[in-house]
Order: structure tokens, then sequence, then C-alpha cells
């Protein structure tokens, strides 16, 4: 399990992401194919990106908690030019982006990118289940749709 | 349009109608300004406004300086110049009006009597393949700092406005010549406007055909990036007065967001941060729709302006496309509220370039000035700025000429 991983290990993982002691939990869960999300343990309240209190009742006591990864599209772009990373080819075709609404909470979301469908077939609205894909060697939450629910 | 008149709860607000604009400066605005830095961009323009205001040196006792990637800081340009007696010098974030803020309150507070206040621009590595190719430019990041490269997936302010524009499109069913109306507006009106970097005209079909950058967004729907700086002479209206025949006045201006920024977090396109500026402005302000002669709604990119013809309360949510239909002056090309009020008549950063709010304040004391020459709206009184976008960065002004 990713808890025995150290902090300097962690970093060495994620090159590419800033991490610190608010988002560690983040990607240590990611090390172990987990989503956690942040969720408050006096109001209940789940939030991202991660932060040191909740914001809601001012609350140290945030615990890294496990969703269940499946939600609903809420924001949609197809980006024809970006970021260079690997697996993802701009000439090949656009890249899509999206926003997930997590369906733990209204309003919590998480952004990703979509694999396994139709770029048609990406639009708001569509639900979406975890699908974990490797990025620069580590593993990388991504979504894709709901088997039987397009 | 909707009734305009009246406020909407009168907030505390001592320092309306006490800070003018006794100054204004600005560079060419270009694609490339070719081998000059932005300190002596800012230099330019700020050497300008001292020169406009007709004070000197002695006379500048604050010094606020927007931190733009590359931009001098506060400190290093009153070194510049030389600046003998600063009492008050900060470096508030971008967008435009978090400077003017500033400067307004640290002349009302006593903290200093006249403000230098700048801003400028370079284009960066990551948003003009040109600039890439500039050495000079590689270690100048947005933000600064030890920002890591970003990842496609980022919810950067910028992509997350094409997000955002994807939710208005799903919610409203707007069409892509609803965001077209937005550029053809402002390249309509940066034809009239010589600093302008865009000057071509532009179609719908020409719109329609552009480079898609992230769908549903394309190129003309974002601003451009350009070379250039702007600065501007804060001071006492008592003082401003006695120092111009036509002094322009900051009537309310305001900053506005949620709790809820971070980018896709948002609560939704009803409720983030243009609505609190509008409701700060109403509450601070004495001025509204029906004074308005002059409209400044942000285009940094389209999606934005929507927003603010909308949230302003020129139409309801949705309607800014219709809107824009329903007062588009087929003569000129472009909206004419009731046949009147233009709306970013410089260009916006669309077409003129893209200085984040600054352009459009320029412009709003150069009309209210009636200095905007072929462009000027006649006898401009009041001046609205809806400035930066839905994040952290929503911020208002009113001007008005007195």
């Amino acid at each position: 399990m990713a808890e025995s991983v150290s902090d300097a290990a962690l970093v060495e993982r994620f090159p590419w992401v800033q991490i610190d002691h608010d988002n560690k939990h983040l990607f240590r869960g990611w090390l172990d194919r987990r989503l956690l999300i942040q969720r408050c343990q006096d109001c209940g309240r789940f939030q991202h990106p991660p932060k040191p209190i909740c914001p809601a009742c001012w609350s140290s006591r945030i615990e890294p908690t496990p969703v269940s990864g499946r939600g609903v599209v809420h924001l949609a772009m197809f980006l024809r030019q970006g970021a260079p990373a690997p697996g993802v080819d701009y000439e090949k075709g656009p890249h899509p982006v999206v926003t997930v609404e997590l369906e733990e909470q209204p309003g919590l979301r998480f952004t990703s990118t979509v694999v396994d469908a139709p770029l048609a077939d990406i639009r708001i609205g569509l639900p979406v289940e975890l699908a974990w894909i490797d990025r620069y060697g580590a593993p990388f939450p991504a979504f894709r749709p709901r088997a039987g629910e397009r | 349009m909707a009734a305009a008149s009246a406020r909407s709860g009168a907030a505390r607000y001592p320092i309306r109608d006490q800070i003018a604009i006794v100054g204004l400066g600005s560079t060419e605005f270009s694609r490339d300004a070719g081998g000059r830095s932005p300190a002596s961009l800012a230099c330019e323009a700020s050497i300008a406004a001292i020169h406009d205001a007709g004070l000197s040196k002695a006379d500048i006792d604050g010094v606020v300086g927007v931190l733009e990637p590359g931009a001098p800081r506060a400190n290093q340009m009153a070194a510049l110049l030389e600046l003998p007696n600063v009492t008050h010098h900060g470096g508030p974030m971008p967008v435009a009006m978090f400077g003017l803020i500033d400067a307004m309150t640290a002349i009302f507070s006593g903290q200093c009597d006249t403000v230098l206040l700048y801003y400028a621009f370079t284009r960066l590595p990551w948003n003009s393949r040109s600039a890439a190719q500039d050495p000079f430019r590689r270690y100048v990041m947005m933000g600064g700092g030890t920002a890591k490269p970003p990842m496609p997936e980022s919810m950067d302010p910028s992509a997350a406005y094409t997000a955002w524009a994807s939710r208005y499109i799903h919610e409203f069913g707007a069409k892509r010549e609803d965001f077209g109306r937005i550029a053809l507006n402002m390249r309509a009106n940066a034809l009239r406007n010589p600093k302008a970097v865009m000057r071509t005209p532009l179609s719908m079909e020409q719109y329609l055909a552009a480079r898609m950058i992230r769908d549903p967004l394309c190129m003309l729907d974002m601003d451009v990036p350009v070379d250039g700086a702007d600065a501007f002479i804060l001071t006492t209206t008592e003082r401003a007065k006695r120092m111009t025949k036509n002094p322009v006045v900051v009537h309310a201006a305001t900053a506005g967001m949620v709790g809820r920024n971070d980018e896709d977090q948002l609560p939704s396109l009803a409720r983030h941060g243009q609505h609190v500026v509008v409701e700060s402005l109403r509450a601070r302000g004495e001025l509204w729709l029906d004074d308005v002669d002059v409209f400044f709604p942000y285009d940094g990119f389209s999606i934005i302006t929507l927003g603010w013809i909308e949230n302003m309360g020129y139409c309801k949510p949705g309607g800014a496309g219709r809107f824009m239909q329903e007062h588009w002056d087929e003569k000129s090309g472009r909206v004419l509220i009731d046949g009147r009020v233009p709306m970013n008549p410089h260009g916006g950063s669309l077409s003129e370039g893209a200085s984040r709010g600054t352009g459009h304040l320029r412009e709003a004391v150069t009309q209210l000035r009636g200095e905007a020459g072929a462009r000027q709206v006649e006898n401009a009184r009041t001046a609205l700025i809806g400035c930066g976008g839905f994040f952290f960065n929503s911020q208002g002004a009113i001007l008005r000429r007195i």
C-alpha cells in the first residue's frame, strides 16, 4: 500500500505535480488506484481540490475518503492544442477534458479526461465511472462512460 | 432593458467620487515590440502618464505595479524613475481593477497623495509561438515561481472559461453565432482604434471558420497576446479639480468573488464573481445602466463578455446573444445598446490586445475626457466597466466625468 511510500518517493513518482502536505493523500491514493477525496469528520462535507481545513465549518478533522468515482459530466471541452503529455497527440484528434460531478455530493467535481469513448459520445450529462490509465509510469484517474448508460 | 436606476441596498462607501484619474500614458500595442523589455514599455507609459498629468518626479509618492509576468515590481519602477519620496508601494495581482482599487484606497486613506499605477504586458512562451523563440522570455512564467509544466487536464483559469462555455451552451442552447457577435463587435470597434493590433474587418463566416483551440471556443474567442504598457496617475478629486479641466472620477470600484472559486468547483453560471461585483457596484454607486454612456465588458474570452452583459442586467441569463442581435447596428457592424451605447469602443482585449482590462480602463477615461477622436461617444459622462472573469478575478468600476 502507498502509505509506506515516503514523501520523497511520492514526489519522485509524480514529477509533474506540485505535491504538498495538503494533497499528498490524493496522490498516495492514485498509487493504489483509489480516488480519495477529503471529507470533513465534523460536518461530513466532501471537498476538492484538497485543502488544510474544511472551508464549510473550519474543522481540521478532514479525512481522505474513498469515493465511488461515479458521476456525470458537468463541463466538457476538447483541446485541439495544449500541454504535452504521454498518450496525448493533438495531431491525431482533440483531447477531451471533462469536469465530472461526483455522485457523493452535489457540486463536488473532479477534472480529468475520458477514455474508451468516441468523441461524439462525450457530452454534458454523460454518466461516467473511473478508468485508471497510466501517465509517466504512475496511475492516473480518468473516466469512461458507464456501461449501458450511454 | 431592466429597470436600472435605483440602488439596491446602500453600503458605507465614503470613497465614492473622491479619487480622480488625471494622467494617462500608453505605449503602442503590438504582436512584437521587438527587443524591448517589459520594463522599457512600463517606463515609456509611466513617463507619458506623469507628463500627461503635468507632474514631475517629486509629485509621485505612491507606486502601484500590477504583478503581470515579467513586469517590473513597484520598487523597481521607483528606481527606474528615481522617484525621491515614495510612501506607498504595492503589487496587486492581475486583473486591472485590483491595481485601481489599491491606488484609490492608498490615496483616500492618506498613505500617499498621488499614485503612478502601471501595467506592462509581454507575450509569453506558452501563449505566443514567436515569444517561444525569444530566449529572453524563456523564464517569464505566469504567476512566477517554480510552476510545474501544466497537464492537459488543467483547469487553470484560461482553460476553465472554455469549460464553462460548454456549460453555457448546454444550459441555454447558445449558438456559435452568439459568441461570434462578441468577436465581430470588438473587431468593428478596433477598426477605429489606431492602437489596436487586429484591424482587418471580420465577418461571421470568418469567425465560424476560425481554428478551434479548445472546442467550443476558437481562436477568435480568445484575446490576442501583445507587448505593451498602460499607466495612470491618480490623486484626490479635490486636487484633480485644480490640476485639470477634465478630471475623471471613480464613482465606485469593486472586486467580487464567491467562496468556492476553484475554477471547476464554481457553484454555477448563476452564482460567481460577476454577481458579487454587480451587487457591490449597485450598493456602492448611485449610477446604473440607464446612466451609462459607454459599456466595457471584459473580453479576455468571449464567454466572459456574454456573462457581463447578462449579469449587469442588460438582459436575462442566456439572453446575451439575442440582446446583441436586437441592439446590433448594421451600419457599423457592432452593438449599440438602444442605438447609443457602444460596447468596448477601443476593440477590447479580443482586438486591441490582451491587456487584462487596462485597455478598458484607458478607453473609459479617454471617452469621458472627450478625447477619443473618431471613436468618441457623444457627450459621454458615465462609463461602466465589468472587468475580469468568473473566479478570483471579477471586478467592476463606474467612472464619470465631473
